[in-house]
């Protein structure tokens, strides 16, 4: 996708190998063998504790109860924290799935629409890489400067109630209108990420062979034409992986909520992590919070995989 | 891995003790050295974090450890919408404080997950004797007490008397009608529609000013939040429907606007009246000067003359953490911080304390020495309420159901619900919360 | 666009100084608020600019912050994450792109497969995993009875030492170094690690300051696990949370120029690092887009 490294070479067949006897050779491989182990052992021990055995207690406590603090008590309820989740009355999947997906959403097309948009004009300025820092500089901002930001240009008398009172418009209590909160957030989640999205949709667009545009202008076709025919097309796998990243990012995302909102006002802010972390860390219900964060890796998965397929049926149709 | 040894050590710099710990698998960080002849350090983790509050708490704790060797207190502090997360995430890394002061409302929740630890005979006796019921019944899950009742809140209503006056209204109002038809007189706007007086103050701006008010008109009304076994939610009931319809009429009429921050809007004069607790006289004091004076408290009105009086009270105990490796000293630290009588009036040590920032506590006595006269007569209002207030509920689910409760509050305050919409919901997602077996 | 070269692009040039504009101006804010005196910020109508340049509020978020201990824990932290960061990454990088051995693609497959879990699923069992750390904090083997990691500055930097896209972008990069240096080497009797530090990681140096960088940017802005973890001990508070603590125990009406001062301080590090070295994180960024 990206030509800033060099290809990836075909693996050669053991040729690379000294053909200095089969004794030496299975020395060598043995060696090599003993050698990479070693070399991945930091690696692979990692995984194993921070990843396979997580993965095993956090699919434990999904079925259990627990308080969190004497690992003796955790008691198996099978799938009990489940059911909870989606029975009704529950505040799970409305509104706290519903805005975890909305803002996903929000934010996916926001940024894919105006990096897109940047990057296709980016392309025919001077001074490119200025531009690209400024639009990156929040990507390298804490979030806790972010939200904090915004937080205030979004209170009464903060800037963005001054330009629209200088504009002629009323006020809007951005963050404490429960209409109003859900969309605030996502455009700052946007305007965070979209540094990234237009780097990369850069870098497709250099991809492009000039020939390309070269020919169709002499063709006649204008520039939107040209945009929509055969940069669009031609930029599709960027864009998939804008997409799946910023949705994958959107889903699990809960530290600009949290330092923002804490998911209110109301539940008008309220997303499964966020969730997930009050019921572990708040109410001492970490089999809940165990069961939130499974049901929200399954919609991650679930709306990965049809983003992907999505792309690839495209693909085919093209 | 390296053992956390520098931590360790840097916790007791920070104490003053002699820090050679030799053994880092052996001591939890809170517990002192360990050593046999160093003095026990047990810790005090509140909410006293800052400011008056902190000196407040420091001072008698200075007291304590200048006149105990074996024995000493350290203070640690957190800003309150941090303590329960902070009690939670310390007790599962293990480093729960040896002494707590959670908000009432967490009690069920701290007791079912075997936080706090049940008050020794004598203690729980001394505490069911010291304070007022609803007090005890705050600080206590299934009768049994687990710790000493400290700050109590009740809530009445304040008024700026300046404000009803300029609107012809009499005085403070007494029922619910008088309190729409005042609220509804004082309001007053400028020619674009802008609230200029808001008569009636509804803030969604934190959960004292929507649940805290709206709990204590239900009670008023004769209502309660919780069903008495603590297994649902009472608030779908005739009461609870007429506290939302008044409320509802109030925002729909104009004389509440609930985007405002009545913190703020009360001390300049832009709201007439509001419903809150105790603890707000010793702020507005400063931030009101002489405007102070226009300021007046009566118990929260009632549906009808003649209604019984009721209102809410929460509050805070402190307790000891299971946890702990030294409760008998722990218990006896709160005894002597909370029961033992000093001075010339002959008060408690937390009495003295609360007073002394503009709050109460349980203990009915105390109150009257410490207010009897001179103080701020505002006060007497909340002291009263303490004979007939009803305690926030503290049953497991309590903190996530107030939660819930808010949520559907502003609802129906910014028109996202209806009445019967926002009892309907508040009960179908409180019961889910409350009603689930552990 | 060679094309069009004699045309000026008038409304590529509007669309993207207005966005930069959009993208720029809360720095600004951040920066004029954190001069705002006493009651000024929030005061109507908005005003963009200080009255006063007070530099007041930088000196109150000194006084405030215990700055020392936060920034010596956030340095610490992220030297760390960063340091095994390459270190594992170059190390099983190395093996996965030039060594021969059984399961290596296997163990590749998985290294790939690490990236694909979200974060927030490890979120609570890597907190029991420090909690019940054997023999640390006072645990017992079972890793009972303690406070296990959670009281040292290894817990902000546990779940984050190694990092499956690291070891995928340093693997990319080694499959280029022409195998014919390696055998060279190899010929002249260098053993793997030999091999290893002599001959890979200089060939591999740009990939590595890239990740190094991506790593360290990520590693600073950390927040919601460094808020876990100092709130279950104060001591190994980062700046990031120290700052969103801030919040609370200021002076009301000058509590928003303080904090904003205080994230000036905080964020300044990081964005000078990145202006200097920004061709490398940007190619970073880029390259994450292989995956």
């Amino acid at each position: 996708m990206v030509n800033t490294l060099a290809p990836e070479r075909a693996e050669r067949p053991a040729s690379r190998l000294r053909p200095s006897g089969p004794v030496l050779a299975a020395r060598a491989r043995r060696r090599q063998t003993v050698v990479g182990y070693l070399f991945l052992a930091p690696a692979l021990l990692f995984f194993a504790v921070f990843l396979v055995l997580p993965l095993g207690f956090a699919l434990l406590l999904s079925v259990s109860r627990w308080t969190g603090f004497d690992l003796g008590d955790i008691r198996p309820v099978g799938t009990d924290n489940f059911t909870a989740l989606f029975a009704a009355g529950s505040t799970f999947l409305t509104p706290v799935l519903t805005n975890t997906v909305l803002f996903a959403l929000g934010t996916v097309v926001i940024a894919l629409a105006g990096s897109v948009l940047v990057a296709t004009c980016i392309d025919r300025l001077r001074f490119q890489g200025l531009w690209r820092t400024l639009y990156f500089l929040p990507m390298v901002t804490t979030v806790v400067a972010v939200g904090n930001v915004w937080k205030y240009m979004y209170e009464p008398g903060g800037l963005v109630d001054g330009v629209l009172n200088a504009l002629g418009l009323g006020s809007v209590a951005f963050l404490q209108d429960p209409h109003t909160a859900l969309p605030a957030v996502v455009v700052v989640q946007a305007w965070a990420s979209v540094g990234s999205a237009v780097l990369v949709l850069t870098a497709g667009l250099k991809s492009i062979p000039r020939s390309y545009h070269e020919a169709a202008a002499l063709d006649g076709a204008g520039p939107v034409t040209v945009f929509l025919r055969i940069t669009l097309p031609l930029l599709r796998p960027s864009l998939l992986f804008v997409c799946v990243t910023q949705f994958l990012t959107g889903l699990q995302s809960f530290a600009l909520i949290t330092v923002m909102t804490k998911g209110g006002p109301g539940d008008a802010t309220a997303v499964a992590a966020l969730e997930m972390y009050r019921q572990a860390f708040s109410y001492g219900d970490w089999g809940t919070a165990s069961a939130a964060a499974f049901v929200l890796f399954v919609v991650v998965l679930v709306i990965t995989l049809v983003q992907l397929w999505v792309f690839r049926r495209k693909g085919e149709d093209a | 891995m390296t053992r956390p040894a520098r931590g360790l050590n840097r916790r007791h710099f920070a104490l003053a003790l002699p820090s050679t710990l030799l053994t880092a698998g052996c001591a939890a960080p809170h517990r002192g050295t360990g050593r046999p002849g160093d003095p026990i350090v047990l810790t005090l983790l509140s909410h006293y974090s800052s400011g008056a509050l902190k000196k407040a708490l420091q001072d008698p704790v200075d007291e304590w450890n200048a006149t105990h060797d074996r024995v000493k207190v350290r203070n640690v502090a957190v800003e309150f919408t941090d303590l329960l997360t902070t009690f939670m995430v310390r007790q599962a890394a293990g480093q729960g404080a040896d002494i707590i002061q959670p908000y009432c409302l967490w009690t069920g929740q701290l007791v079912r997950a075997g936080v706090l630890r049940p008050a020794p005979p004598e203690h729980a006796e001394e505490i069911r004797r010291g304070y007022s019921a609803a007090a005890v019944g705050a600080a206590s899950v299934e009768n049994r007490v687990y710790g000493y009742p400290t700050e109590a809140q009740t809530y009445a209503l304040y008024y700026n008397a300046r404000l009803l006056r300029a609107a012809g209204v009499g005085g403070p109002p007494r029922t619910w009608p008088e309190l729409e038809a005042a609220a509804h007189r004082t309001t007053r706007r400028d020619r674009y529609g802008n609230t200029l007086v808001q008569g009636f103050g509804l803030s969604v701006y934190d959960d004292s000013t929507t649940v805290g008010q709206t709990l204590a008109l239900l009670n008023a009304a004769g209502g309660t939040f919780v069903s008495p076994d603590g297994r649902g939610t009472a608030i779908d009931s005739p009461a609870g429907r007429s506290v939302f319809e008044l409320e509802h009429r109030l925002v729909t009429g104009g004389a509440s606007a609930p985007g405002v921050n009545v913190y703020q809007a009360f001390p300049s004069g832009r709201v007439a009246m509001v419903i809150s607790a105790g603890w707000w006289t010793g702020s507005l004091k400063p931030l009101m000067g002489a405007d102070y004076r226009e300021v007046g408290v009566v118990p929260v009105p009632v549906p009808r003359a003649g209604d019984r009086p009721a209102t809410l009270s929460t509050g805070f105990l402190l307790g000891v953490n299971t946890a702990s490796e030294h409760p008998r000293e722990a218990w006896e630290f709160l005894r002597w911080l909370n029961a033992e009588r000093t001075g010339a009036r002959g008060v408690t040590r937390m009495s003295a304390l609360q007073v002394s920032v503009g709050s109460l506590t349980g203990r009915a006595d105390d109150m009257r020495a410490l207010l009897g006269r001179g103080g701020d007569p505002n006060l007497r209002p909340f002291l009263d309420a303490l004979a007939y207030a009803v305690p926030e509920p503290n049953v497991p689910g309590a903190q996530r159901a107030k939660t819930l409760l808010r949520a559907n509050i502003e609802a129906l305050w910014t028109g996202q619900q209806s009445v019967g919409e926002a009892l309907r919901t508040t009960r179908r997602q409180v019961d889910q919360e409350v009603a689930r077996p552990w | 666009m060679i094309r069009r070269r004699h045309r000026f692009p008038w409304v590529s040039y509007l669309l993207v100084v207005s966005g930069a504009v959009l993208m720029v101006v809360p720095f600004l804010d951040m920066v004029m608020t954190s001069f705002k005196g006493p009651g000024e910020s929030g005061r109507l109508p908005y005003r963009f600019l200080p009255q006063a340049f007070d530099f007041s509020n930088y000196r109150a978020a000194l006084d405030q912050l215990d700055l020392p201990l936060l920034f010596r824990n956030s340095v610490a932290a992220t030297a760390l994450i960063t340091g095994s960061v390459l270190l594992t990454s170059s190390l099983a990088g190395y093996a996965l792109a030039k060594l021969r051995f059984r399961g290596r693609d296997l163990v590749f497959r998985l290294v790939l497969a690490t990236m694909m879990f979200p974060p927030f699923l490890f979120f609570i069992p890597h907190f029991l995993i420090l909690v019940h750390w054997p023999l640390a904090g006072g645990n017992d083997v079972l890793g009972r009875g303690g406070a296990g990691l959670t009281v040292s500055i290894v817990a902000l930097t546990m779940p984050f030492l190694v990092n499956g896209f690291g070891i995928f972008l340093v693997r990319q990069f080694v499959i280029a170094v022409p195998d014919e240096i390696l055998e060279a080497a190899r010929l002249d009797g260098a053993g793997e690690f030999t091999l290893w530090w002599r001959v890979v990681l200089p060939q591999t140096k740009p990939v590595l300051v890239t990740l190094a960088l991506l790593t360290f940017v990520d590693a600073w802005n950390e927040y919601i696990w460094a808020l876990l973890v100092s709130t279950a001990d104060p001591d190994v508070m980062t700046l990031p949370v120290g700052i969103q603590l801030l919040q609370d125990y200021v002076d009301p009406t000058r509590t928003m120029p303080v904090v904003m001062a205080a994230l000036v301080l905080s964020i300044l590090p990081v964005l000078v690092l990145f202006l200097l070295l920004q061709k490398h994180y940007l190619r970073g960024v880029m390259l994450s887009g292989l995956k």
